[in-house]
């Protein structure tokens, strides 16, 4: 009997006051500002956002053909983000490994005080597939919410076309399969 | 033994726990004391384009001695003076001077990366940015005396955030002081390497 209550004291210490150490995304459920970004020059980029605007228009973030939109936030100078770069390559994969016809999943990222030359050279030195904007004075980072890069922002896309905030996370999260799977599941995808 | 297992279980999942905490916890910039909004420029300016640069010798983070005139006749040289270690745009800086070794590398150019700290604080500071591939030297004593030749030095003992463009031959080609609260674009630092190197 003594046994096993050291047992459940190291239990309990494990899960309730090791494990919520790592458990940085929650739930909010609040509607997804619905920003204003510029439809890209690149064709890939423009097919893959399911945009019809012409380079250089607005568009919004509800312009964007996709059922769960994950936003990146990131800088060019966060080390941090250099060091996540393969795994954000490797989410962005599954995503489109994963997405049909008719459940797309897509990811942007948002270069936090990053110049369109910055965002082009992160781009460029971690062979970064999607699309990537920069967010020079940091307005959509504040409007977002942002704490601290890298930062991701999950969301779906309702009946109405508005997103809601399924997920936030602040920092890397290393695991890409449980992460995209976390992102799923908080978008009620089963 | 199964007694053992049923101790040993608990405690691997420590472990792991332990494991994930360390990364997750390792993208917070909780150790960053943010001084605010400080005064923009805060020196005056003792050197100009055109002149030869002032010589100096300092102690670097990897524990050499670098002098600025043994770069002379061989290479170009820019100087990237931030404020101090542990503030928020300086330590972003540089990281992103790390990955941008290219352009430095195209021009034929040295990085020397320079603040008034010691170097056992530029030591801690400087590992969490990964591994540096230019040199962080420490112009902390006599304090700040290779800031203020430049006159970069500002009245509160820090540093601007400054770069100096020097080419092969020594001559100041470009100076940028900008905002100490402002990171300075890349493209900016791209624009004088190219200047300087006349590529």
């Amino acid at each position: 009997m003594k046994r096993l209550s050291s047992l459940l004291v190291t239990a309990f210490f494990v899960f309730f006051i090791a494990f919520p150490i790592i458990v940085s995304a929650d739930e909010t459920g609040e509607p997804l500002p619905n920003l204003t970004l510029k439809v890209p020059d690149n064709d890939a980029y423009r097919d893959y956002l399911g945009l019809k605007g012409q380079p250089g228009e607005d568009f919004t973030f509800e312009d964007i053909d996709a059922d769960v939109l994950l936003i990146q936030l990131f800088s060019m100078y966060c080390p941090f983000c250099q060091e996540e770069a393969p795994n954000v390559n490797a989410l962005h994969q599954a995503m489109l490994d994963f997405s049909q016809q008719d459940f797309k999943v897509k990811i942007i990222g948002l270069g936090a005080n990053n110049s369109e030359f910055e965002i082009d050279h992160f781009r460029n030195t971690y062979d970064v597939k999607f699309p990537l904007f920069p967010d020079q004075d940091m307005s959509m980072y504040n409007t977002l919410g942002g704490k601290g890069t890298p930062g991701f922002i999950g969301s779906r896309k309702g009946d109405d076309n508005h997103y809601s905030i399924v997920l936030r996370q602040s920092g890397g999260f290393y695991q890409v399969e449980e992460f995209f799977n976390e992102l799923l599941r908080k978008s009620g995808y089963n | 033994m199964k007694r053992l297992v049923l101790l040993i279980i608990p405690w691997l999942l420590l472990l792991f726990c332990g494991t994930q905490a360390t990364a997750a916890a390792k993208p917070f910039t909780e150790y960053i004391y943010n001084p605010g909004t400080l005064p923009a420029i805060a020196s005056e300016l003792k050197v100009s384009v055109g002149q030869t640069a002032p010589d100096f010798t300092l102690s670097s983070v990897a524990g050499t001695s670098v002098t600025l005139s043994q770069f002379r006749g061989k290479h170009n040289v820019v100087l990237s003076f931030v404020p101090a270690a542990w503030t928020p745009v300086c330590s972003d800086q540089w990281p992103g001077y790390n990955i941008a070794r290219s352009f430095f590398d195209n021009h034929d150019a040295i990085l020397l990366g320079i603040t008034v700290d010691n170097i056992p604080t530029l030591y801690a500071w400087t590992r969490q940015m990964g591994e540096l591939w230019f040199d962080v030297l420490s112009d902390f004593y006599p304090h700040g005396h290779v800031a203020d030749s430049y006159g970069v030095l500002r009245t509160d003992g820090t540093a601007e955030r400054a770069l100096i463009f020097i080419n092969k031959e020594g001559i100041l080609t470009g100076i940028y002081v900008s905002d100490i609260n402002v990171r300075p674009p890349l493209e900016t630092v791209v624009a004088e390497l190219a200047k300087m190197s006349g590529k």
